[in-house]
């Protein structure tokens, strides 16, 4: 039991730490393809309103 | 819009002659009388603007029947569509940076999009519950594969710490990518129902950010399964003797010799790292998008990503069974490390006399009575 909560622990924490790490280079999709031109409002908004 | 009807030329040739002529005499009688000249001017005027319209109303018609035909021009489209083959797209001219904007049709998406929305979830439908019908089959035909000599009460080491630590790192992130991934093909139908938009729309990004992050241990724990556990999986004669006899689980009583893993462990060992390299690589693609390809190629990879896993998780569904419902006292290996000696002795006889030959298991146990069901 100790090795599989301990291989649950490390399997989540390598998850953060990867999140991290790729997030210092990599950009969110809506930035990356798409120029100012093409954003209609920020990401969880449309031209109408949150949603 | 061109004008090139012979009715429309001739007709302006008459015009231009006309007003020269006109002009001409307006300019002989000028200097005689300046307002003869103005009268002379106003009639010009007027028999210019009545050309004019009735050149329009000539040319209009016969322009008309040059231009295109919007409905014959959209069959023609069509068919330009069609016979465009898997590669092929038609582009635009872009100003801004990114280049793949230019991309205004690419008819190998429709194909892509269809093989989604048709084809795959008839692939994991066959795979995943075909595979569930089948062993649900097999137990109440087989039933839960016994220890036939009992348990002896004696255990060996099967698996170290770490290798089960591997098992259930791989493992554990197998069944996270596996869930999220199915919810990616069949969430909408079922799911999406059950909780309502909102909730699935939350549930699935979530569970897309933990598909992304958990890949990656994932792949770790693949790296280290290959490399403590090849030198035991290299496929050998007494590989073929163990499949004739069908590994010894069709029927009572049949134990084919084998050594640490048996032909069946091999195979699934081979699965998870084949499968699960095609699996890596294959996402990789998807993980980092167009760095190292273009959008057909990403199709490619995303097919390539979703038919590996739903047979994946197929097999997956097998080794899950005979792990733990399938097969008594089989769970123990993973779960605790050790296995009964007559376990180990039925479907790991060779293993097991090479472990006592080391020193690694007691020798000689004593087989307990089976007791009645």
């Amino acid at each position: 039991m100790k090795v599989f909560l301990a291989a649950l622990l490390f399997a989540a924490v390598a998850a953060v730490g990867v999140s991290i790490v790729l997030n210092t280079f990599q950009q969110p999709s809506y930035a990356a393809f798409t120029t100012g031109g093409a954003r209609v409002g920020d990401p969880g908004n449309n031209l109408v309103g949150p949603g | 819009m061109q004008l090139s009807s012979p009715l429309v030329r001739r007709r302006s040739r008459n015009l231009e002659t006309e007003g020269r002529s006109a002009m001409a005499r307006s300019h002989s009688t000028r200097k005689a009388c300046i307002p003869k000249a103005a009268a002379h001017k106003a009639s010009i005027l007027k028999a210019l603007c009545a050309a004019f319209a009735l050149l329009f109303v000539v040319a209009h018609p016969a322009a008309a029947q040059l231009s295109f035909k919007p409905t014959a021009e959209a069959v023609q489209e069509d068919k330009l569509l069609n016979a465009l083959k898997e590669g092929d797209k038609i582009t635009g001219r872009i100003t801004i940076p990114d280049a793949m904007a230019a991309s205004l049709i690419q008819p190998a998406g429709r194909d892509w999009r269809d093989f989604h929305r048709s084809k795959l979830p008839i692939i994991g439908g066959v795979a995943i519950i075909g595979m569930l019908a089948l062993l649900a089959i097999f137990l109440m035909v087989r039933g839960r594969i016994r220890v036939d000599h009992g348990f002896s009460g004696t255990k060996i080491l099967r698996f170290a710490s770490f290798e089960r630590f591997t098992h259930w790192l791989t493992a554990s992130c197998f069944i996270v990518l596996a869930l999220s991934g199915l919810n990616i093909s069949f969430g909408r139908i079922l799911i999406l129902p059950l909780f309502g938009a909102q909730a699935f729309a939350t549930m699935s990004t979530y569970a897309k950010f933990a598909h992304d992050y958990l890949a990656f241990p994932f792949m770790l724990g693949l790296v280290i399964m290959f490399l403590i556990w090849i030198k035991d999986n290299i496929p050998g004669k007494i590989d073929l003797q163990w499949l004739k006899r069908g590994g010894g689980i069709l029927s009572k009583g049949q134990h084919p010799p084998a050594r640490r893993f048996n032909a069946g462990q091999k195979g699934v060992f081979w699965i998870v790292i084949i499968g699960g390299s095609l699996m890596s690589v294959s996402g990789w693609f998807l993980l980092f998008p167009y760095i190292p390809a273009n959008v057909t190629t990403m199709q490619f990879w995303t097919v390539i990503h979703a038919v590996i896993a739903m047979l994946f998780i197929a097999a997956m569904m097998a080794h899950i069974y005979i792990g733990t419902v399938g097969m008594e006292g089989a769970f123990d290996a993973m779960g605790t490390g050790e296995v009964d000696l007559n376990w180990a002795k039925e479907h790991h006889s060779l293993w097991v006399e090479e472990e006592q030959a080391k020193g690694h298991a007691p020798s000689g146990s004593t087989p307990r009575a089976v007791p009645a069901e």
